[in-house]
């Protein structure tokens, strides 16, 4: 909490010539573009990450299987990677449009492919690299489902498409909330991918302040005004949650069955899958892939190695703890149904939406107010610019991920059988670790997998807080980038991919795995 | 015979009046069953509930054994009362197999494994032993959840209408059985139904829930 006061007690201070400019001039801009922005990405992750969730929880058709974890793979590209291939593949002189020019013999001015270097654009860069924050989290609310409830709703006279729309939306609408919420928040927190489209948010007017002006006071108190939009958001997501509070999890569960279809329908849902996939994933690694053999990158040596390991070793880390934190969170408002944690928990969630250099700023000056007054006995910086501060910050932004995971998950674990426990005389950790654990695995699978992707790819906050000569993929793959250098970003830009599907095997084949066929 | 549990002047309320608990008393007495009738919603389970532990009266006092339990300002957690409770949906423990739902209570034990044993037996669960809850058939999972709740041996057994959700033949085979158990245990049994038959059937005592005043039979 206490970077995140920082950033607010901003609004308390005086405020500046520069502030009165953004006020008349582009303040209007960064909310109505951040406001299209959120629309259309909460839009289109809902429709794409809902319905192939649907289609792969149900149906038997051409390559589920593969679909099955292939639809995540996206995840492991962050979206300024995808703004930057999106841009080499589609602007005038880029990849496809060269192609294009050379099948239909265009001419070098002509274009076959729309501009996409707008808000439209960055919609659709957020769209498909994110959709699957909403895909995993409502997959695992289908298998959850009991196939009751659907057959009783076979019986009542709704047809399959009726059955998705009518009974299984809502029923998951929890879960889908809080997968969208974690989108926009991450939509409405980036900057790399933004800044690339030149389209004026939130987050680039923060940046243009402080780098632009050097006006850190303005740029955390435009940070303050997302921060309490974002609080707006989650209260109304909380509110909306509490009034829909389903459980399905209990022992007359009876898992989906895998209906099959016609050839036809099998070529559609296939497409229907294969489509996010490909724009998500395969064409950015087809253009990283011809950037690489155009430039003859060489991928492995010393320095590679050296930052691939410090990657691993702070995303595992980090991932670990935060999900450990959620879960103590999670577990004390259950279990003790404490309202003072309640209160607190939805503020945690804040973090992710704070952006990564603001989030830094805040750290950095609480850590500096430890070392000379805390730790003031140490020669020098003790905490400041450590590895401390780094996991401090992927924590702080990582957690709203984790929570999100775990509160869905036990939302689905009815309270009789908390009761049933007690009365058992378990009680405390000893029903946390044989009850609850075990019921929750694909929740803290899920959450690992989620944190530790985000931590990859985490950039901002990365290049601010490392300490000094410590490089991680995504900081090397920024540094080779912005020096036009793609040769060598080509590399790292490969490894934080291949990195962050690991974590996506392991997931997918837990998920998959998961529940009823697990024992004890 | 000894009182087991004694509920006095008992007040409750989550802000609705239909599910408002007004100046209840009741007492149970050791090895006697009684049964809780009323409309849904008008706080029969409400006051189980009380009586485990897993909701606060607003006034009143609930003793077992004498000993104060829940009072306005004191409540004894649920693990430390020494109950059974049985629910509708039975609540078994998912991820565990039938035998180690059964053994759930009492793993501390030594003798764990033949009292089990014993359990599975009585209620005629012994060949379902190493299969999941969702794997046997709701009468099933009923008997599991009431071998479950008698094997730690609880001071009064606390039954929330877990006849409910069977069907009629295997709901009065269940209640044959059940009641033999019962009474050659001397169990203390409080249930909740909206069944009179049931009541009738089972208990010793009828309290009747109604919106504005509770009937002792």
């Amino acid at each position: 909490m206490s970077p995140i006061l920082v950033i607010l007690f901003s609004l308390f201070s005086d405020y500046s010539e520069n502030w009165e400019h953004i006020y008349n001039y582009v303040l209007t801009d960064y909310i109505v573009n951040s406001f299209i922005l959120v629309s259309g990405v909460s839009t289109l992750v809902i429709i794409i990450g809902s319905v192939t969730a649907w289609i792969v929880t149900n149906y038997q058709f051409l390559g589920r299987r593969f679909f099955e974890w292939g639809l995540i793979l996206p995840l492991a590209i962050p979206p300024y990677i995808l703004a930057y291939t999106f841009t080499g593949l589609f602007d005038s002189y880029g990849t496809l449009n060269e192609i294009a020019g050379s099948i239909f013999n265009l001419q070098k001015s002509e274009s076959l492919f729309p501009n996409i270097r707008n808000v439209y654009g960055a919609i659709l860069v957020f769209s498909f690299t994110l959709y699957p924050y909403v895909y995993l989290i409502c997959r695992t609310a289908f298998l959850n489902q009991s196939r009751s409830m659907f057959e009783i709703g076979r019986t009542l006279g709704l047809s399959q498409k009726l059955i998705f729309l009518k009974l299984a939306l809502p029923v998951v609408r929890p879960a889908l909330i809080a997968g969208t919420m974690i989108v926009a928040m991450e939509t409405l927190s980036d900057f790399g991918a933004v800044d690339h489209f030149a389209v004026s948010t939130f987050t680039t007017g923060i940046f243009r302040t402080w780098y632009g002006m050097y006006d850190l006071t303005t740029a955390m108190q435009l940070a303050s005004m997302l921060l309490i939009f974002i609080t707006f958001c989650l209260v109304i997501e909380r509110s909306s949650r509490k009034n829909a509070s389903f459980s399905t999890i209990s022992s007359n569960f009876k898992p989906m069955q895998i209906k099959k279809v016609s050839s036809q329908q099998s070529f559609l849902f296939f497409l229907i899958c294969f489509v996010p996939i490909f724009i998500g994933f395969i064409l950015p690694i087809l253009e990283i892939l011809n950037w690489s053999l155009r430039f003859n990158s060489g991928f492995f040596e010393k320095h590679f190695f050296r930052i691939s390991f410090n990657t691993i070793l702070l995303s595992v880390f980090s991932a670990i703890l935060c999900t450990f934190i959620a879960m103590l969170i999670n577990f004390s408002i259950r279990y003790k149904n404490s309202s003072t944690i309640k209160a607190i928990n939805p503020f945690l969630n804040i973090g992710y939406a704070v952006p990564g250099l603001i989030l830094a700023v805040g750290i950095v000056q609480l850590f500096v107010f430890i070392d000379n007054n805390v730790l003031n006995s140490f020669e020098g910086y003790f905490v400041t610019g450590s590895i401390f501060g780094l996991i401090f910050a992927y924590i702080i932004k990582s957690y709203a991920l984790a929570n999100s995971t775990y509160e869905a998950g036990y939302q689905k674990i009815s309270q009789t059988l908390d009761d049933s426990a007690r009365i058992l005389k378990s009680k405390g950790l000893n029903l946390l670790f044989r009850i609850h654990f075990p019921l929750l695995k694909t929740s803290f699978f899920t959450s690992i997998l989620l944190v530790a992707s985000e931590v990859v790819k985490e950039l901002p906050a990365t290049l601010i807080l490392r300490p000094f000569n410590f490089e991680t993929l995504a900081v090397s793959t920024y540094i080779y980038a912005s020096e036009e250098r793609m040769i060598e970003a080509a590399a790292p830009a490969t490894a934080i991919i291949l990195i962050g599907l690991i974590p996506i095997f392991f997931l997918t084949k837990m998920i998959r795995a998961s529940r009823l066929e697990g024992k004890e | 015979m000894k009182k087991i549990l004694e509920i006095s002047n008992l007040f409750h309320s989550y802000g609705n009046e239909i599910s408002t608990i007004k100046d209840f008393s009741f007492s149970l007495k050791d090895g006697e069953i009684a049964s809780i009738i009323g409309a849904s919603g008008i706080g029969k389970t409400t006051l189980l509930r009380i009586i485990a532990g897993l909701e606060e009266p607003a006034e009143g006092e609930v003793r077992i054994k004498e000993k104060l339990v829940s009072s306005k300002n004191f409540i004894l957690p649920p693990e430390k009362r020494n109950l059974g409770l049985v629910v509708e949906d039975r609540a078994l423990f998912p991820h565990l197999n039938v035998k180690k739902n059964v053994m759930f209570g009492i793993n501390y034990m030594e003798e764990k494994e033949s009292l089990t044993r014993e359990f599975l037996e009585l209620f005629k669960v012994l060949d379902l032993a190493d299969k999941f809850p969702h794997e046997i058939s709701a009468g099933q999972q009923q008997r599991v959840a009431f071998a479950r709740a008698l094997i730690t041996n609880p001071d009064i057994l606390l039954l929330d209408e877990p006849f409910a959700a069977l069907d009629k033949k295997l709901k009065s085979d269940l209640h044959v059985e059940t009641k033999k158990i019962f009474k050659e245990k001397g169990l203390s049994v409080v249930l909740v139904t909206h069944d009179e038959d049931e009541a009738e059937y089972f208990s010793d005592r009828i309290i009747e829930f109604k919106e504005d005043q509770i009937i002792i039979k």
